[in-house]
This record gives structure tokens, sequence and C-alpha cells, in this order.
């Protein structure tokens, strides 16, 4: 790894890409299954490429090569999907050095199909990628944002925002894969792998990782650019020769998205928020096109300030997604993986929103709140109840797949558990917090009866003495009393405030209670039935 | 001092430099400085924590538990949930961690009186933090002044660990409270902050006009 971005690094955290590479040789591992392997795969190249593929391929190529936008995107979303659809259900596309000769050996256009063909092995074959091409798969990514980041000037190549997007989300998703896997195989694996683990540390190192997605962002001034767009100047502005082009400055815009996800994974919630300081989340934005960012981002943002016990702006912040996932769902009905992808988050999504509204009922979007109703009120009721086993059900239901930066030790015969321990770091912290509060939604239940009781009939009901149960009041109140954002873009600001439905204060003996009552709304229904139709109409005209 | 380091602390967190073991040292000496001067800053500690997770081989239980030990003071902001996130399961067990992490879970529970009674039991926990006490009562007021409308004065100084008469008064008077006669301490008057709330819809003039568009 040389160039400029690596320069300013300490030596020893160089990620050696190829330093280590050399020394690593497939065809002479001496182990006798690996051996057959290589043997298969040597084999595969007298495997006839279908003449349908090499059209594509060669298709492909071209459009690439002559920048036409459209033409890739149709390449990208529906060629390949389809044709895997038809040939490679459950198995790898062809090998690089197959397609490299129908391509006219253009090395640009390998990288990125490795790209696509390693994502395809990890989605879609069976048994998963192996260790070598988990190894090759991270290569090919160093070999792509080494060509990306090193030129002298902005290079000469587009690509899909849908596409760039994908290329940061899988990225850090087979960082994730490879985290939990080095972990889980530690027991039941070859010498010779753990050898080969033990010998590329750097391969998939978080500080890797993190180099990658920093340089995205300093090299596209993203943030610069978000901060002049925000007060309503031209990001051009400041934006810098690469920033400008459209390639950088997405890919350092999806990488501040990585970053907040990186950190979450890792349990870090003040870096993860504060990565995303420039973007106004409150302002549709022309950076927010592509649905899978938005969805992760909400996602995020909305996880960490649950675990920060903000729990109005996490509330604020799913139910702003689930709202539009709810709007946009029928437009992604006939891709079946991007759809079964937001499916999948929408779920969790309203399991973290029923859990927030638990701890902190208030009133949300009636829509949102119907189909929580619907779904989720016998999960909603157990909890009230105070079971903590639902609580931790949900969470580890909804929760990101957190993850240990350090290899495991290989050499001892640790445990299997090991790579569960950051998750159970995060429940335990999660679990504590709600033990605190465990009583509040009773107490809560009681004072919704009253508009004035003395305390000592309160602590009757709630079975404590006095002291106590005032113990337990101001409990409630340093609970209920969050930060909320109220302007401005960093999502990490705020002032304290309580919008929670059920107010009170103690005046010597008596507690005086605040409830909040809400009117029927109409409009918004007629609203949403205004737009419903209008899409129908709209829809019947274009058919 | 610790002032000074602020700025040049700020600056060996830019990027990915954040993450340079090297600078571990440096900053686990703003820590001991953040703890003499009564200054704080969560940023720099949380990186100390992140080094400390990237690399566990130079994990430093003492430094923790200090930092942990900051973060309270920061109540009620949730300053130590950040921290603990942050933190291997196993370390949290040990002490001196672990008996931060008893008190941080009385506090969060609002148990006041029985916080400082475990500070008292185990006072050289707090060896060299200066105002820790002081930064405590301070989020014991504010969770007083959001609870209360009157409060007795006897409870009232228990809640603040069980000070002198005189020296409750003192955070009375800070605070604009004023005691009165029966006993008890005037807060504020709540009955114009917490009153029941009526919501009634309010149609905003985008929406419509997004109706009235589309129905040219």
């Amino acid at each position: 790894m040389s160039g400029a971005w690596a320069s300013d690094i300490e030596p020893e955290y160089v990620p050696g890409y190829y330093g280590s590479y050399q020394d690593y040789d497939m065809s002479h591992t001496g182990d006798p299954r690996q051996d057959i392997e290589y043997e298969r795969h040597y084999t595969t190249h007298s495997y006839i490429v279908p003449e349908v593929i090499k059209n594509f391929l060669i298709h492909f190529q071209k459009c690439i090569n002559t920048k036409e936008l459209a033409e890739i995107e149709r390449s990208y979303d529906n060629g390949f999907n389809k044709l895997t659809e038809r040939f490679f259900k459950n198995s790898a596309w062809p090998e690089a050095d197959v397609v490299s000769p129908i391509v006219n050996h253009d090395k640009r256009f390998i990288i990125l199909y490795k790209e696509l063909y390693y994502r395809h092995v990890y989605a879609r074959v069976s048994g998963g990628p192996s260790l070598a091409q988990r190894f090759e798969s991270y290569y090919n990514y160093c070999a792509l944002f080494n060509y990306i980041l090193n030129a002298e000037g902005p290079v000469n190549l587009e690509l899909p925002d849908q596409w760039l997007w994908d290329i940061i989300d899988e990225f850090i998703y087979q960082f994730q894969a490879f985290s939990i896997f080095r972990h889980k195989i530690a027991n039941k694996t070859t010498e010779d792998e753990i050898e080969l683990l033990k010998s590329n540390p750097k391969i998939w190192n978080v500080h890797s990782v993190l180099n990658v997605l920093h340089s995205l962002v300093e090299k596209s001034n993203i943030n610069k650019q978000l901060e002049v767009y925000t007060s309503g100047g031209d990001p051009d502005s400041v934006a810098g020769e690469f920033g400008r082009n459209s390639l950088y400055k997405m890919l350092g815009y999806y990488s501040l998205v990585g970053l907040l996800r990186l950190h979450s994974l890792l349990g870090d919630y003040y870096q993860a928020l504060k990565v995303l300081e420039n973007i106004d989340f409150n302002k549709n934005s022309l950076y927010s096109k592509v649905p899978a960012c938005q969805i992760t981002k909400y996602y995020y943002v909305g996880f960490a300030y649950m675990m920060m016990r903000r729990y109005e702006d996490a509330i604020r912040t799913l139910s702003t997604i689930l709202l539009y996932i709810q709007r946009t769902k029928t437009m992604f009905q006939n891709k079946t993986q991007l759809y079964d992808q937001i499916s999948k988050m929408n779920d969790k999504m309203y399991t973290l929103l029923s859990i927030c509204l638990v701890l902190y009922p208030m009133r949300i979007d009636e829509s949102v709140h119907s189909h929580l109703r619907e779904k989720y009120q016998d999960k909603m009721n157990r909890m009230q109840k105070g079971e903590k086993q639902e609580f931790e059900t949900s969470f580890s239901f909804a929760c990101p797949k957190f993850l240990s930066p350090v290899p495991p030790n290989y050499d001892s015969d640790g445990s299997v558990t090991m790579f569960k321990e950051p998750y159970q770091l995060q429940l335990l912290v999660f679990k504590e917090e709600v033990e605190q509060q465990i009583l509040i939604p009773t107490i809560r239940s009681y004072l919704k009866l009253y508009t004035t009781m003395p305390i000592s009939k309160l602590a009757a009901f709630m079975e404590m003495n006095e002291e106590e149960l005032c113990t337990q009041l101001m409990c409630f109140k340093h609970k209920m009393k969050n930060l909320v954002w109220t302007k401005g873009p960093s999502c990490l600001e705020g002032e304290f405030q309580s919008a929670s439905e059920v107010d009170f204060y103690i005046d010597k003996t008596m507690v005086h209670i605040a409830d909040t009552k809400v009117a029927r709304r109409y409009g918004d229904f007629f609203i949403r039935q205004f737009h419903k139709f209008d899409e129908i109409m709209r829809s019947l005209k274009s058919a | 001092m610790a002032e000074a380091m602020r700025a040049t602390v700020a600056t060996l967190l830019k990027g990915i430099d954040r993450y340079n073991p090297e600078n571990l040292h440096t900053l686990e000496r703003y820590v001991d400085m953040q703890a003499s001067e009564n200054t704080y800053d969560l940023e720099a500690n949380l990186a100390i924590l992140k080094l400390y997770q990237f690399n566990p081989s130079l994990y430093q239980p003492v430094p923790t538990a200090l930092i942990l030990l900051k973060a309270l003071t920061n109540l009620p902001h949730s300053d130590f949930i950040l921290c603990k996130c942050l933190i291997e399961t196993s370390r949290l067990n040990e002490e001196p961690v672990s008996k931060v992490l008893r008190l941080a879970n009385l506090l969060e529970r609002a148990s006041f009186q029985e916080f400082w009674a475990a500070l008292e039991e185990d006072p050289d926990i707090l060896i060299g933090i200066v105002g820790f006490e002081d930064s405590i009562r301070k989020f014991v007021c504010h969770v007083v002044a959001s609870t209360y409308q009157t409060i007795r004065k006897e409870k009232l100084r228990q809640l603040l660990g069980n000070i002198s008469d005189a020296h409750s008064s003192q955070w009375i008077s800070k605070y604009g409270w004023t005691e009165m006669l029966d006993g008890y301490v005037f807060i504020t008057n709540q009955e114009e902050n917490i009153k029941t709330k009526n919501i009634t819809e309010k149609i905003s003039f985008d929406s419509v006009a997004a109706i009235m568009a589309s129905g040219r």
C-alpha cells in the first residue's frame, strides 16, 4: 500500500495489502483437501462460458468504458441479476481468469467484475466463501480503492449511486462476516488455515477498514461539502478536484454512513453519531436517492439514540423511516432481494420502536402506530408488565450484529461463544438500563388514573414505603427527561426535555399529575387518502 | 493546563490518527489532568477506551475507572453508558471498575442516600478527583428541581449526602430556591410547566399545498 493518503500514518499501521500476499501461495498448501480445491479451480479454465454471458460481459464492459450511466445501471441492476437467476443460482460466476480474455484483459473491468463475483459468492453460493475467497475478495477491494484513491486526478469512471453504495455496504458486511468467521472457526478448522489467519493479521483488519473509509471521506471533502450544502451554498465551491466528481462525492457520503454503521457495530455510539455531524436529517437531500442507504442510516441512528437513552429522538428517527418505507414499499416489490432486505429491516425497526415506546410512551404518526398496534401489541404488553425476558428477546432480534475488532486467541481452545462477547456486552448495558426503570410503566399506569393523589396512596399501590416511592418517582423523572435534538445538523446536540405522555410533580405530600389528551385526528387521514388516490390515478394513466 | 491540553488532544484525535496507540500515554495523562483540575472531555476519554478496545493488551483498569467516575460527574447526560459500551464484559467485573459500576447504578436509580453511604464505605476511590461530590450534588439538584414543588429540607439535606444544615442552605440559595418556615423548601412553581396537555390537530400549509398542486 503506498500513496499519499496512507503516508501520514504510522508505518506500523499501513495495511500490508500486498506485503504478505507473496508468501500466501494457493498452489502449495500441502493440504490435500485444499489441493483438490485448487485442482477444481484449475479445471474451471476449461469451463465454456455460454454465449449469452459472453455477450453480457462485453456489453457491460463497453458501457462502463463509454460511461453510459443508464446502460451501466441496467446491466448492474437487471442484467447481472437475471443471468444469476438463470445460470448461477447457487453457484459462482465464471472465475476472473476465465473472464479476462473475453474482455480483452481489461484490468479495471476485472476488478469491478470480481466485486460482483465475490458479493455473489457471499450471498448465494452454498457453503459460503472459503477462507481463500475471503482473502481474495479483500485484496480485490484494496485494488479497487487503490485505483480510486491513488490516482493523480479523478479516475475516468462513473458508476450508478446504487452500485457505489453497495460497494461500501458490502465492504463493511464482509469485514463483519470475517470478524465473526474467525472467532467461530478457531475450533473447527485445519491447522493450516489457522496458520494462514495468524500470518495475515492485516487482512480484514479493523484499521485497514477504517483507513479506507476515512480516506474516501477525506479525498471527497464531503464534510465541507455538506456543511456548505446545509447552509444553502454550492458544495462545488469547496469540493476540490476530486469532490466535484460524482464518484468521489458519493463514495465519500456513503463512507460516512459506512462509518456510522462500523462504529455502531463496535459499540461506539458517540463516534457513530459524530461522523454524521454535517448531515442534516431533517432535510431531504440530493444525497438520499438510494433507499437502502437511507434505511441503514436511520436504523443505526435510531439504535444509537435508544442506547443513549434519547428515546424521543429514537422514536422520531424510527417513525420517520418506517413511514417512508410504508409509503414507498410498493416500489421495491419486483426487486426480490432488496424487498426482503427492507422487510427485515422494517421488522427490526418496528421492534426497536416498540421497545422505545414502552419505555417512553408518546404520540407518533397514526399509520405507524396502527401497524404497531396490529403486530406488536402483545410484545408491548408483556414489556409493559415488566417481563424482562421480552425486552431481551426483542433486543436480540432487533440489534445489529456487534463485532470484536481484535482477532481471537487462536492458540487457546477458547470457547465457541467468544464471538458473542460484543453482543453480550451491549445486551448487558441495555438490560441494566431496563432494570433501572422497570417499575416506571407500572407507576405511570397508576398516575394515569388520577389528577392528584397522596404519596401514601401511591406507595400502597406499589407496595413499598413512601421513602422508596419518592426514590422511584425521582428515577422516573430522571429517566424521562431526555436530551432531545432541537436544531442544527449535528444529531449529538440537544436540550433536556420531557414529552412523555404522563408527567407529575410532588408538592409536600401530594403528587400532582398532568396527562396528555389527544383529540382525534382527521386531517392526517384525509391527506393520506388524497395521496393514495392520486397515486392510483397516476398509475392508471401511465398503464 | 488541562484547558491548554484540550486543543492539543483535539488535533491528536483527527481522522485515522485517533486509533494510534502511541497517543495513549498522552491521553491517559490528560485524564489525570481532568481529574485534578476538574475539567471534562468526553471525546478524549472515549478515544482512550476505543484504543483499549482495539489493543486489549494495553488495557489499564485505573484510568478506566477514572474515566467512568468522570462520566458520572456529567450526569444527567448518558456519558456513562457510552463509556460502558466500550469496555469488555469481563473487565467490568474487576475492581476498581466494578465499584464504579455499583455507584453508577445507584445514581441512575436516584437512590441518592444509598449512593452516599456506599461512597462513605470506600472513600479511596475518589482520590485525586477534584469536585466529584459537588458534581453529583448538582445532578441531585437537577433531579429534585424537576420532581418537587416543595421538599422537606431535612430530606434534601440527606439527598445531598448528609451535609450540614448550613451547607444545604448554600445549595438552596445557589439554585434560587426558598426555605420556608414549615421546614419545607420551595423549589419552583411546577404548575406552570407541568400541566395537562391537549393536543389538537394542526394541518401544515405544505401538506395542503401538495394536495392542491396534485389536483390541478
